[in-house]
């Protein structure tokens, strides 16, 4: 490996604003997350954790600003990004069982028109073992708690073979036990120079899961190692209620129908 | 010659092109249908259906003929414009999509049937015929139209068989197929694409009103029998066609009847016997279940009211009258009796001089029922901190529910307590 690599950052947010219905959830976010990190995105509730990690991966338009990724721009990089959705967010009461959501970790590898053959069936196998789900291959995805429809999603993430790992909420509806579980996963990912990129709701956790941080309230609070950025005096910041003066402005812009940056008129979403 | 010889042998041409015409019709649309359905876009297919019929006047006006191509090409643009249509009012007003649906559809049916009733009264010879496409014209398909019908199911069979996956991982997860890279746009377009051919040609057979029933009541249908996509697609496939041909064969039997409607009766039917007596699924087999379980319940009450009583004078196995049963659980009598027998029958009790006794396996089975329902108790109240006049209930569901393995945990959780909280014995076996 490279010199030049090692120090490429794998996350870099420059100036990224992100409108819904023209009313801004995130201003002027700044940000790098160097490779290798378990980062942890926290804030609270209508924070916009999960409204950054979607616009990161082109998911939701930016009113301003770019992403880049491996310092290349994002649909450069596809085949090195992995995401895990919310749980809430997909019909469970789809016909696929759980070997079939696995697989759909190899489609973008295997490109348009091509099959999963036996080479991503077994892969598959291997990242439903590192989960604990082997015996659930053949499930009916509709019969799954919880947890269970998590860890499939985590293994359909793991069977991308990635470089950085998006993650939103992936703890929501597990057991403690698998929690700790899928850390100890997420942390031997991270001793492979993966990068990992978790919105995360506890702060109790946080301390001991991750080893940089991002603290948001739709601005950023701050972000960088455990040690520096979680501190008191920022976790106050972030939680201490919100910036009433900014949503102000944010719905004041929405109302009057107001372009938020000259010559950009963000798309309704 | 007996008809049902005559039709299926196929040796008249007329027939041949009915019967084929109408089964590559209904078995296409159901395969395309099947992602219009997983996609929970169902009204869609009915918004082109409808914004299809001034693609066709368009295509005569223009071309002066009713050459099937330049109509079809006709369908095809007003059918996308009204998609990107529907799109537009989504994404830049306030309104929702079954209001931009059904907005859509009434504007662009009403400047087709406009242009239809512009057409029939210009006196042009050649219009006769057009009004086909508003109900389907099935029974009088030829050699032709067959052609055209043929190349549109090949195409959109070849392109679903290649994009199968993509098409699938777009239903389940959109999102997520944009995480990875997929061209989503490009595959979301060409779905729609296949779409709008496949009612461009259905409406040739059944018109624009029923289209969307051969489009999505045979996935609809299918999904009620499996849990895996391609066996889902597989049947709306068969059902599609058994219900093309059946139309085609009943109109062919009753020359007065439609085909088209008679394709949609018969899918129709074949949604309503899978609604109803589909495995698991079905209304049926999900009314046999709860019945089972609340005879279950029944059951084991009765059971657990004669164990009671067993012990009360400490003599488990002892006859008893309905009325001292009566007396531990209130029930209506002739249910009680039918319940008794239930049990005689299960070999739980037995009955003699009108009096009723539990036999070996029914007292086991009571004492299991019995001591969950003490377990429970104890476990509400001293893991839960639950007031001891509060578990009663709770427990009253549990007994019946437990698994062996759950019961096992509780009695290690507990470690094998004596007594319950209001100080009755846990009974062990």
């Amino acid at each position: 490996m490279n010199t030049t690599q090692d120090i490429t950052p794998a996350l870099e947010v420059h100036d990224v604003t992100v409108a819904f219905d023209r009313k801004p959830v995130l201003w002027n976010i700044d940000l790098t997350i160097p490779q290798g990190k378990l980062a942890g995105v926290m804030g609270p509730n209508g924070a916009g954790k999960s409204t950054l990690i979607k616009a990161v991966m082109g998911l939701l338009p930016l009113s301003s600003g770019f992403v880049k990724i491996f310092d290349q721009p994002i649909d450069a990089v596809r085949n090195r990004i992995s995401y895990v959705p919310q749980r809430e967010s997909v019909d469970w009461d789809f016909p696929a069982s759980v070997l079939d959501v696995v697989l759909m970790g190899r489609y973008g590898k295997l490109g348009l028109f091509k099959r999963p053959g036996k080479a991503d069936r077994e892969k598959a196998m291997e990242c439903l073992r590192q989960v604990g789900m082997e015996a659930f291959a053949n499930r009916q995805i509709s019969q799954l708690s919880g947890g269970q429809q998590q860890r499939t999603f985590l293994a359909r993430a793991l069977a991308q073979e990635a470089d950085i790992y998006f993650m939103d909420e992936p703890f929501a509806g597990v057991d403690a036990a698998t929690e700790k579980a899928i850390i100890q996963l997420l942390t031997t990912m991270t001793e492979a120079r993966k990068t990992v990129i978790v919105v995360h709701h506890d702060l109790q956790s946080a301390q001991q899961y991750f080893d940089w941080v991002i603290l948001l309230n739709t601005r950023l609070v701050a972000h960088g190692p455990l040690e520096t950025a979680f501190t008191q005096q920022h976790l106050q910041e972030t939680y201490g209620g919100k910036l009433t003066l900014l949503s102000d402005v944010g719905e004041l812009i929405r109302r009057e129908n107001f372009p938020n940056r000259e010559g950009t008129v963000p798309k309704m979403i | 010659m007996n008809p049902l010889i005559q039709f299926f042998s196929f040796q008249d041409p007329n027939i041949r092109f009915v019967a084929i015409g109408a089964v590559l019709l209904t078995a296409s649309s159901a395969i395309v249908g099947s992602f219009t359905f997983l996609n929970k876009k169902s009204l869609i297919g009915d918004a082109i259906a409808h914004a299809v019929l001034p693609g066709i006047c368009l295509g005569f006006l223009l071309s002066g003929t009713k050459n099937p191509v330049f109509l079809i090409s006709g369908a095809f643009v007003t059918g996308w414009l009204s998609l990107v249509a529907v799109e537009f009012i989504v994404s830049r007003t306030r309104i929702k999509e079954d209001t931009a649906i059904g907005l859509v559809l009434s504007v662009f049916f009403g400047i087709g049937i406009l242009m239809l009733t512009v057409i029939q009264k210009s006196g042009n010879a050649a219009q006769s015929g057009l009004d086909n496409f508003l109900f389907g014209k099935a029974a009088a398909l030829v050699g032709e139209d067959l052609m055209v019908f043929g190349t549109v199911a090949v195409i959109l069979l070849v392109t679903v068989y290649l994009l199968f996956k993509e098409f699938t991982l777009l239903a389940f997860d959109k999102d997520y197929a944009r995480a990875i890279g997929l061209p989503v746009r490009w595959i979301s377009v060409t779905l729609t694409s296949l779409i709008v051919l496949a009612v461009v040609i259905g409406i040739q057979a059944v018109g624009v009103v029923l289209m969307a029933a051969i489009l999505i009541t045979p996935a609809a249908a299918a999904r009620f029998w499996t849990d895996r996509i391609r066996v889902m697609i597989m049947l709306a496939c068969i059902f599609g066609a058994v219900s093309g041909l059946s139309g085609a064969y009943i109109s062919f039997v009753a020359p007065a009847m439609p085909t088209g409607p008679w394709i949609v009766i018969v899918i129709s039917t074949i949604a309503f016997v899978s609604f109803f007596f589909a495995p698991r699924r079905g209304v049926v087999s999900r009314f046999i279940r709860q019945r089972t379980i609340r005879r279950t319940i029944h059951n084991e009450n009765i059971l657990k009211a004669l164990y009671h009583l067993g012990e009360n004078d400490k003599n488990f196995l002892a006859p008893r009258t309905p009325d001292e049963i009566l007396s531990k659980r209130s029930l209506d009598r002739d249910h009680l009796n039918r319940v008794l027998y239930r049990l005689k029958r299960q070999g739980y009790v037995e009955l003699s001089k009108s009096r009723w006794q539990l036999t070996d396996n029914g007292k086991t089975r009571a004492q299991r029922v019995v001591k969950i329902h003490r377990l429970w108790e104890l476990y509400l109240t001293t893991q839960l901190n639950i007031a001891p006049d509060h578990v009663h209930d709770d427990a009253d569901t549990i007994e019946h529910l437990l698994t062996p393995e759950l019961e096992a945990e509780l009695e290690k959780v507990l470690d094998y307590p004596r007594e319950d909280p209001h100080r009755a014995e846990i009974p062990y076996p």
